[in-house]
């Protein structure tokens, strides 16, 4: 067996590790969004009054927790646009389906966990506060708004930062349905120079600074807002 | 269904290979992960930064990028050919343990700084109260978010699919290559991982429950679930 | 300390990577009793996965033919265009019978035999499509696979083409089945193995590359390269290589395909 590290490729092909870095971040983006919109409205509805909503949500939440992301992705990429209309089926075709079945599968997948931790952060408020709350006169929405959330929001953000970290890692797994995302485009390089070990130490490396800056910034976020996470960080 | 009962028996033996990489993979990365867990919580820097570096490196990683590395790494450290089947076992234990690492030291931190006071003064040294007081109360603490780390290495089993491992997913795509039939194959296979998956969710609920009950209806295991 | 020092040596050699001095995959495969062959499972005619889940094809066959002349028994190992060349370099498997064409780039890392299968690259498309050669593609989507000389080939006949790259080949062709591509570009015998016998899909254009398929050795062991290449004639000098090419690509299969090819024999 003969293996000589060869880092100069890594040079070469930065170009492809670039581009695959943008998609990733496009993706981690667009899915942050959308999740975060999903796993809110989830999160609420699992503490609702309404026992039907509560129901709802739970389904949402255990079903999208409990398959693999990746059996997830094939479904969304190849199993769901069969059961479309052939118009709507052969527009997306058109419009980069890789890319949307990524978007939706790393959201509903993501969403779910981010639903748990809303729920988990509402209902570690104390009971007092509901009862303080809707005693002054407040709905259960005006309640949720102005007194529970703000509340509720501090308490969240670092195990929601967790999710968000989650998420940037999961990306990854878009490259089985074929967007050329970072971890897809290591392999690229991989393909074109039989340079397995080095491409990927590159993309891990990048992968890491991306996890310390999201880390990072969080910090700061906490330290904007002292105290909120003592009770979660020991 | 037609497309399931002629591969039946293909799709189970990829069913078994999943269970088989996940229960090896729980086994090892418990033992490791405990072990990572208990050195990072020492208060010697030569002990816990070499841990802590470890765990944080492994975190900030995806679990693709850990397979790709012990896929091209080890045959080049060991000059010797490894199956894929370790191969994926060894990325998943090295992934897993740095997951529950901080899962144990959380629980290490659960245990009242009393207990190892206590422990010390009847005599024990430092390793005999890690191993005969503080750690089995940690345990038993962090037991639910444990087995919901478990179900977390459950559904990443299916990623062994990239190195062409045959287990379930595999299996599932092989068939689905041959018959097309994806909403019917997938939808089965999304099925049975959902069972598993689901089930010991369930079992991680019940343990929570009682834990609530025994610490005071603290929901501490899922503060802590939420954190790692 | 010597005991140390020793250590220390040994995992030098280990990263160095020279710890296999000398030894040929011939004498490694004789003292292991086993050859380890990377194939496909997922390339139709030549390795693939039955219905009752057996690996089959004119590559496995090929694999049995070596294992039997070497006395030995046989592994298969699965490997993907992206994965063989570093299963062999890391010394995962002897060698690789995997639809893999002979490239000068790739005899940089490893060796290869003589060529045992002459193919070159077409188009798969619906029947009646107004796709018939790759300038009909401009604008089109076409899959392919990563790690395969399929992707670039096409970029190179075709610059104005969307490339959609999955992992394998049959995920490239249900991308084509639901619309999500116009056509699936590779070697031509495995477009037939995909197409199999569907008559709602077609092999159109002329070649636009040449595919000669070699089986993948380690670099620098001439001994097991010459070893393989003496039983490849050997194959085809006893007509065996014509049977087995009967029972893949005859009348009477799914990828009928007539032989056109003629191994270079050393007399």
């Amino acid at each position: 067996m003969n293996y000589e590290f060869d880092w100069g490729v890594l040079l070469t092909y930065r170009g492809l590790l670039f581009t695959g870095l943008l998609i990733t971040l496009k993706l981690t983006a667009i899915s942050l969004v959308l999740s975060m919109l999903l796993g809110f409205s989830m999160g609420i509805f699992r503490t609702c009054p309404v026992a039907a909503l509560r129901w709802l949500a739970g389904v949402y939440v255990e079903f999208f927790r409990n398959i693999p992301l990746i059996i997830q992705l094939f479904f969304w990429y190849f199993g769901f646009p069969v059961i479309l209309p052939e118009a709507w089926a052969s527009w997306l075709n058109r419009h980069h389906l890789e890319m949307i079945a990524a978007v939706v599968g790393l959201s509903t997948y993501t969403s779910a966990y981010i639903a748990e931790v809303v729920r988990a952060g509402i209902q570690s408020l104390p009971k007092g506060q509901w009862e303080a709350a809707l005693s002054t006169g407040l709905g259960y929405l005006g309640a949720m708004r102005s007194v529970i959330m703000p509340q509720a929001v501090g308490i969240i953000i670092p195990p929601l930062t967790n999710q968000f970290l989650n998420l940037t890692k999961n990306s990854s797994l878009a490259m089985t349905i074929g967007v050329a995302e970072l971890t897809f485009q290591s392999q690229a390089v991989e393909a074109q120079t039989f340079r397995g070990f080095e491409a990927t130490f590159a993309a891990t490396g990048i992968y890491l600074a991306l996890s310390l800056i999201i880390s990072g910034v969080t910090n700061a976020l906490e330290r904007v807002r002292p105290g909120t996470a003592l009770k979660w960080k020991r | 269904m037609e497309t399931i009962t002629a591969n039946l028996s293909f799709l189970l033996s990829g069913f078994q290979l999943t269970l088989k990489l996940a229960g090896l993979a729980i086994l090892f990365s418990f033992f490791l992960g405990t072990f990572l867990g208990v050195l990072r919580n020492s208060s010697r820097p030569y002990l816990s930064y070499p841990a802590s570096i470890y765990i944080e490196v492994i975190r900030g990683t995806p679990l693709i990028m850990v397979i790709f590395w012990i896929f091209f790494l080890v045959p080049i450290i060991f000059s010797r050919p490894i199956e894929a089947f370790f191969s994926a076992l060894i990325s998943l234990t090295l992934f897993t343990s740095a997951y529950i690492a901080e899962i144990i030291r959380a629980g290490l931190r659960s245990v009242p700084q009393g207990q190892i006071e206590s422990g010390r003064a009847t005599g024990l040294n430092e390793a005999q109260v890690m191993l005969y007081i503080v750690l089995p109360q940690a345990l038993r603490n962090m037991l639910p978010a444990l087995v919901s780390q478990f179900i977390a290495l459950f559904k990443d089993t299916s990623l062994a699919y990239i190195i062409g491992v045959v287990e379930l997913t595999r299996a599932a795509t092989i068939v689905n290559n041959r018959e097309y039939r994806s909403f019917v194959i997938f939808g089965f296979v999304a099925l049975l991982y959902f069972v598993c998956c689901y089930g010991l969710s369930l079992v991680a609920r019940m343990l929570e429950r009682r834990q609530a009950r025994q610490m005071g209806g603290q929901r501490f295991a899922d503060i802590i679930q939420q954190l790692t | 300390m010597r005991n140390f020092i020793s250590l220390v040596v040994v995992l030098g050699l280990m990263l160095l990577g020279v710890s296999a001095l000398g030894a040929s995959r011939l004498d490694m495969v004789k003292k292991r009793q086993a050859l380890i062959a990377g194939v496909k499972f997922d390339a139709p005619p030549f390795g693939f996965v039955d219905r009752r889940g057996r690996n089959v094809g004119f590559e496995i066959d090929l694999a049995r033919y070596l294992a039997k002349r070497l006395g030995v028994k046989l592994k298969l190992v699965q490997v993907t265009s992206k994965t063989r060349i570093l299963l062999l370099i890391n010394g995962h498997v002897d060698l690789l019978i995997a639809t893999m064409t002979h490239k000068r780039e790739r005899d940089r890392v490893i060796d290869f035999s003589i060529t045992y299968f002459l193919d070159g690259q077409k188009l798969l498309v619906k029947k009646n499509s107004r796709i018939k050669t790759t300038r009909d593609l401009a604008g089109r989507v076409v899959a392919t696979v990563q790690g395969s000389t399929s992707e670039r080939n096409i970029a190179k006949a075709q610059p104005k083409v969307r490339i959609l790259t999955f992992q394998e080949y049959p995920m490239a062709f249900l991308a084509l089945r639901q619309g999500k591509a116009d056509a699936v570009t590779t070697d031509s015998t495995i477009l037939l193995g995909l197409k199999k016998g569907d008559r709602n899909y077609e092999i159109v254009g002329d070649f636009f590359s040449s595919e000669p398929y070699g089986i993948g050795v380690p670099e620098n062991d001439s001994k097991w390269r010459d070893y393989i290449n003496f039983a490849l004639m050997d194959w085809w000098d006893s007509g065996q290589y014509q049977r087995t090419y009967a029972k893949w690509f005859g009348p009477a299969s799914d990828y009928r395909m007539d032989l056109t090819f003629e191994m270079e024999v050393w007399p």
